[in-house]
């Protein structure tokens, strides 16, 4: 006898939710936590607000679950939802930014939070990212860190297919501009 | 006259008893996993029990878990036969109010070796929840107490004792064992114990009187 | 000479690409939200034949065609019930259990039991602390599971904390946890 597949697909777990089995839900919570906290970590800067982003995310994907036509899908259509509360969070956190500091050479050199043992091309990494246009940070993650293809961006972010080419390509020249700085330092 | 509503209405009626019909029976996709020879004997017993009212995940819990220990398709069927079975005595002796939870519990008391009479004690002892004093039970024998002894202890703790209670008592009565205790003397000085303190938090939730 | 711009994107790349460990308490903090709202419930099929039935529409039925409207409706009403997936009490709330192995010689090691259709793949642990201990969080609902611990994809091991699993019919071993509650 042999086992033909591993592991229950995203679709049976979210035709098992439909249909009352809460439990199901903890499973593709678990499944997704860590890829989708990735995501909300480099766009948002910092743990605590990426763990905020990320249950609410989760809990938004849940009460709305019924909405979820194409359960093959789901990791797609909560990767929408992420990326929407994330641009939502972000905007806050900007607000809050411009509200209480107004040295904006003090905003660009404070220390980022991020996971333990960073090293120095972390934080380099992280500055650079942090100092992007929150659109084409966005579309640099979703194509180059979370490699997805332009169409599945489009659906995601609302966003046509020139206009987020056009952000990655910005992002990389901005990018590649900001560590040629850090490098002469 | 019959209006063209009632002919319309009807076939549609009807349509909608087959796909509720075809929708219960449906094989669980996560017996996929499963050989082709095992899936449909598996997936019949699964249903009988869901036409019998029985909770249906305990089973293919069951059969998953053989497919994970790569075990072969006669031993899947068994082993789902078999908790079938101990599901539906469970709830012969619970009542048809007991909840999974609980049949699943008093399933596996009842393949340590509990009588039904002995669950059937427990249900009219007790007015909570079953799921811990039966999984304790099957708890103890499974670490070696006599099934007289561990069923004679938690009948006697059942009515008062709550579930933090009874999970301590267990604890109590394993960890005497693995410092030599023959069982059944570990699980009787254990019971008179766990009777103390659960006397003693029962007293302190009586009315003061003046 | 400074790096063309294809490799400084790709190293950066690299580097956000790196696994990010997300705590898994968040598990237990979606679940406990989750579960204070009603389930989702009945296959959707029968959901809108629900619905459709509950709209208003213009009917009139003969007697006899009354008595085999009713008769069919309670047919559907009786096998909707016999498909739906039993489930916990909507309200009942889940707790988090941690699950903890000594292993010092393990590369990788899974949870794998009743509550993730002992999926191998599900539940990887994590080293935490000392490099000899395995951690995971896991959020369960009221019920009785068994489970074991599964080291570098071959070997079975049982808790050596817990209950063992006695009604073992597949010859490796097995514990047991049982969370109360919620009956």
């Amino acid at each position: 006898m042999g086992i033909h597949s591993v592991g229950t697909s995203d679709a049976a777990l979210v035709r098992r939710v439909q249909t009352g089995d809460t439990g199901a839900y903890a499973d593709l919570v678990a499944r997704y936590r860590d890829r989708l906290g990735r995501y909300a970590l480099h766009m948002l800067g910092n743990r605590e607000d990426a763990e905020e982003v990320l249950q609410d995310a989760f809990v938004r994907a849940y009460r709305s679950l019924a909405r979820c036509d194409d359960p093959e899908r789901f990791g797609a259509w909560l990767y929408g939802i992420l990326v929407n509360r994330c641009r939502t969070a972000g905007a806050r956190a900007a607000r809050r930014a411009r509200r209480f500091v107004h040295d904006p050479a003090a905003l660009e050199t404070a220390p980022l939070a991020g996971p333990d043992g960073r090293t120095e091309w972390d934080d380099t990494v992280r500055r650079a990212l942090a100092r992007l246009p929150s659109d084409a940070r966005e579309a640099f993650l979703l194509k180059h860190v979370e490699e997805l293809e332009y169409e599945d961006m489009a659906r995601l972010t609302g966003a046509g297919i020139s206009a987020l080419k056009m952000r990655v390509k910005r992002a990389r020249e901005q990018l590649q501009a900001m560590l040629k700085e850090a490098e002469r330092v | 006259m019959t209006p063209t509503c009632t002919r319309a209405a009807l076939p549609l009626l009807v349509a909608m008893v087959v796909a509720g019909r075809t929708t219960a029976q449906q094989i669980d996709s996560r017996l996929e996993r499963l050989d082709a020879a095992t899936r449909p004997t598996v997936a019949a017993l699964v249903d009988s029990a869901r036409t019998a009212m029985l909770p249906t995940e305990p089973l293919v819990q069951r059969a998953l878990e053989g497919a994970t220990k790569r075990a072969s398709g006669d031993a899947i069927v068994a082993a789902v036969r078999r908790l079938a079975a101990d599901l539906g005595h469970a709830r012969d002796a619970l009542g048809s109010t007991a909840s999974p939870a609980e049949l699943t519990a008093g399933a596996a008391a009842l393949r340590a070796g509990a009588s039904q009479a002995t669950l059937a004690q427990l249900r009219h002892a007790r007015g909570e929840s079953l799921t811990v004093p039966l999984a304790v039970l099957a708890d103890l024998v499974a670490s070696g107490v006599p099934v007289d002894s561990a069923a004679a202890a938690v009948l006697g703790l059942a009515a008062r004792a709550r579930d933090a209670d009874l999970v301590e008592f267990r604890r109590a009565v394993e960890r005497d064992i693995a410092l030599g205790a023959p069982p059944a003397a570990a699980t009787a000085a254990a019971a008179t114990a766990a009777e103390v303190w659960v006397n003693a938090g029962a007293r302190q939730q009586r009315p003061g009187r003046p | 000479m400074f790096e063309p711009m294809d490799d400084v994107i790709e190293r950066i790349a690299r580097h956000l690409r790196r696994p990010v460990q997300i705590d898994p308490a968040l598990d237990g903090r979606v679940m406990r939200e989750v579960n204070a709202r009603p389930t989702h419930a009945g296959a959707p099929a029968l959901r809108r034949a629900w619905g459709w039935l509950r709209r208003p529409h213009q009917l009139t039925l003969t007697p006899l065609g009354g008595l085999a409207a009713a008769a069919v409706l309670a047919i559907v009403i009786l096998l909707s019930r016999m498909g739906s997936t039993p489930s916990a009490p909507p309200l009942a709330a889940s707790r988090a259990f941690q699950f903890v192995l000594v292993a010092p010689r393990a590369m990788h090691v899974s949870l794998v039991g009743d509550f993730n259709d002992w999926d191998a793949t599900r539940t990887p642990m994590r080293r935490t602390g000392s490099e000899a201990l395995w951690t995971v969080v896991v959020p369960l609902m009221p019920g009785r599971y068994h489970y074991a611990f599964f080291v570098d994809g071959s070997r079975w091991l049982a808790d050596p904390s817990a209950p063992v699993a006695r009604d073992e019919d597949y010859g490796e071993p097995s514990s047991v946890l049982t969370v109360g509650g919620g009956s």
